[in-house]
């Protein structure tokens, strides 16, 4: 994917601030472009499809700042790493750009230095798996090899830096005749599991529980984000069913229980930021958006207590600096979009919602 | 399935009817015609079926033929009670109105009454008009009795029947004969009357609703009415994670003073209330504003 430098041109929609550390406030509603070397690393597979073929039209890729991420980020520059991990929870209306503060956010995390681990939609999980085999591990649990190991490939990707540096804290055997033995580094157990497609599942749940005993240590500590898409679909009900047609509860499969023991406080050094997804989302409405209606009680106990962080359709400012962005990329052909009739017809088609939006630009 | 009736209907009819549709009997007798002559299928189906003459297991000639149907035989100011007496499905030779059901097909019209199955399967009205209506309260009559005079007014009627029950009967096309609304029948009671007994009743069901059964030990928190944050989930994940975020020891004077603070006073009757009164924007609002100020954010 190539992606070319941007002249320096002053505009309105555009800041020049590329460093999410240092946005604020007055860069509210610009949108900011994302280094070509971040993409492959940070997101290989965090984005929303259609923004990714955004950005392969574009040959950039800008986020805009807005509000839902700036707060998240100003929480987490003044968080206190010694107390127990913070659960942040966005939620908003299907379109509304909850996804894209994720993402955001999780630019800010890995500029900083963190250790990001992104589950870029945790519904995956507990559907459409055409491989659930019986746990080596837990005989009542399910692994799914599949998800398991293209997790880990990505999870490789975006952390290349610590692999080798993390140094494992206790011994593993997987079978008779292979372990991992105490001290060896992260990479090789990442390695292992993306070979041996069959003791993936278990790799995922030892790396969890490896990184959540050391994130926030005094020696080489290094904070840890937790960022799950979706993270509704962790409570709830799966579509997949055991040879015997009866169903899968979510707490038998192996990745869902390791992950909800990440997303537990009962560890620190780090942030866990979720975003709901009714999109997606299985047995739950379509008008559902509000965090007890698809977490529901059990997931709402789990997150509690959390920092609910709402994420509202776009703004004038923000939709102003989104059309003008559409007709800076020449995106806009029709010529009646160009005008203000053409303008107003937009915001009312699309109430100003930032997916909506997107896809009625891509028929103008 | 109305067509293929139809076109059932028009094979089986065809070769007995073949010689009435040579001729024009549209109109024996003067009658009004009505627009029945437009049919989604052509009537040269009969030629598909081979004539076996007398032989077969479908013997038709022998059959005695079926007459014209009534409906043309009706005059305009006849007893309709006598065609309808009681619920009977339709029958589209009693009924002499061109109706038409059915999804049509393209560049076509719905099916006529002919053969319609659609219109057998629905319930139909046709045994209650107006008219109908009222033989059947003449009828009644003699086996009712006069309205008390006495009780002339609504305050006599609340004075000597202070128990009134309310029932609705609907009357509404849907999927089922069944409204769901009719299910509720309204009970009121005025309470002016007989305040001693009245009294003495409630005396009695307060009293019994202390009494505890054996088996009310044995409510979950799923039965309970009402969410309270005493022993909840969140009460013990937050006092966990308050613990934990101080760094003084444990034991039970730290949860006591925890509990105290306003801030778990807050977060409490914001969890109470998004439980309690469910979800929308400003109890997540107040939830939002708790949580920030417990975890001092």
């Amino acid at each position: 994917m190539e992606l070319e430098t941007r002249p320096e041109t002053f505009s309105i929609f555009r800041t020049q601030e590329n460093d999410p550390a240092c946005q604020s406030e007055q860069h509210l509603g610009q949108y900011y472009t994302v280094p070509p070397s971040h993409f492959h690393t940070v997101f290989p597979h965090g984005l929303p499809p259609r923004y990714q073929q955004q950005v392969k039209t574009f040959n950039e890729g800008c986020v805009m700042v807005r509000q839902p991420a700036l707060e998240l980020i100003s929480h987490l520059k003044r968080a206190d790493y010694s107390k127990p991990t913070l659960r942040y929870l966005l939620y908003g209306v299907k379109g509304s750009g909850k996804t894209m503060s994720l993402c955001h956010t999780v630019h800010y995390c890995s500029t900083q230095g963190w250790l990001v681990l992104h589950i870029p939609d945790a519904h995956l999980w507990v559907k459409n798996c055409k491989e659930l085999l019986p746990s080596s591990y837990h005989a009542s649990r399910f692994d799914q090899p599949i998800q398991a190991s293209n997790w880990l490939r990505n999870f490789r990707t975006t952390n290349e830096h610590f692999l080798s540096k993390i140094k494992l804290r206790q011994r593993y055997v997987w079978t008779k005749r292979e372990s991992t033995e105490e001290g060896r580094p992260l990479g090789e157990l990442v390695d292992m599991g993306v070979s041996r497609v069959k003791s993936s599942s278990d790799v995922v749940g030892a790396v969890l529980k490896e990184l959540r005993l050391q994130a926030g240590g005094t020696e080489g500590g290094f904070r840890l984000a937790v960022a799950v898409d979706g993270v509704n679909g962790l409570w709830g009900r799966t579509t997949l069913k055991k040879e015997d047609k009866s169903p899968v509860a979510p707490e038998e499969l192996t990745l869902v229980h390791n992950l909800r023991k990440m997303i537990n406080n009962d560890w620190c050094g780090g942030a866990v930021i979720a975003t709901l997804s009714q999109t997606g989302s299985l047995y739950a409405p379509s008008s559902a958006y509000l965090p007890q209606e698809l977490l529901g009680e059990e997931g709402f106990d789990s997150m509690d207590p959390f920092v609910p962080v709402p994420v509202s359709l776009y703004s004038e400012k923000e939709f102003e600096s989104c059309y003008l962005y559409y007709l800076d990329r020449h995106w806009l052909q029709h010529s009646h979009s160009q005008t203000e009739e053409g303008k107003k017809e937009m915001i009312f088609l699309s109430n100003r919602n930032p997916s909506v939006l997107e896809r009625l630009c891509a028929f103008l | 399935m109305a067509t293929r009736t139809l076109k059932t209907s028009i094979l089986s009819l065809g070769r007995i009817h073949c010689h009435i549709y040579g001729v024009n009997v549209r109109n024996p007798l003067n009658r009004a015609t009505y627009a029945t002559a437009l049919s989604i299928n052509t009537s040269s189906q009969n030629k598909g079926f081979p004539d076996r003459g007398n032989r077969g297991p479908f013997n038709r000639r022998s059959r005695r033929e079926a007459g014209d149907p009534r409906t043309d035989r009706m005059p305009v100011e006849q007893d309709w009670t006598a065609v309808y007496p009681t619920a009977t499905p339709f029958r589209q030779g009693s009924v002499p109105l061109p109706v038409r059901m059915g999804f049509p097909v393209k560049k076509g019209v719905p099916p006529e009454k002919k053969g319609n199955l659609e219109l057998i399967k629905i319930p139909n009205f046709l045994h209650l008009t107006p008219l109908a209506i009222k033989k059947h309260c003449e009828a009644l009559k003699p086996f009712c009795t006069e309205w008390p005079s006495a009780l002339d007014t609504g305050a006599k009627c609340d004075e000597h029947f202070p128990v009134k029950v309310e029932s609705k009967d609907y009357v509404s096309a849907g999927t089922s004969l069944r409204n769901p609304s009719a299910r509720i029948v309204h009970l009121r009671v005025s309470f002016c009357v007989n305040y001693d007994y009245a009294m003495y009743l409630l005396t009695v069901l307060y009293h019994e609703s202390w009494k505890m059964e054996a088996w009310e030990s044995e409510k979950t928190v799923a039965d309970m009415e009402e969410y309270s944050w005493e022993d909840s989930p969140s009460q013990k994940n937050i006092m966990s994670t308050l613990v934990r975020m101080q760094v003084e020891g444990e034991g039970e004077a730290v949860r006591e003073e925890l509990l105290g603070r306003p801030e778990v006073q807050e977060y409490r009757d914001s969890v109470t209330r998004l439980k309690n009164e469910g979800e929308s924007e400003s109890s997540m609002h107040q939830y939002r504003d708790a949580v920030k100020k417990l975890l001092n954010l």
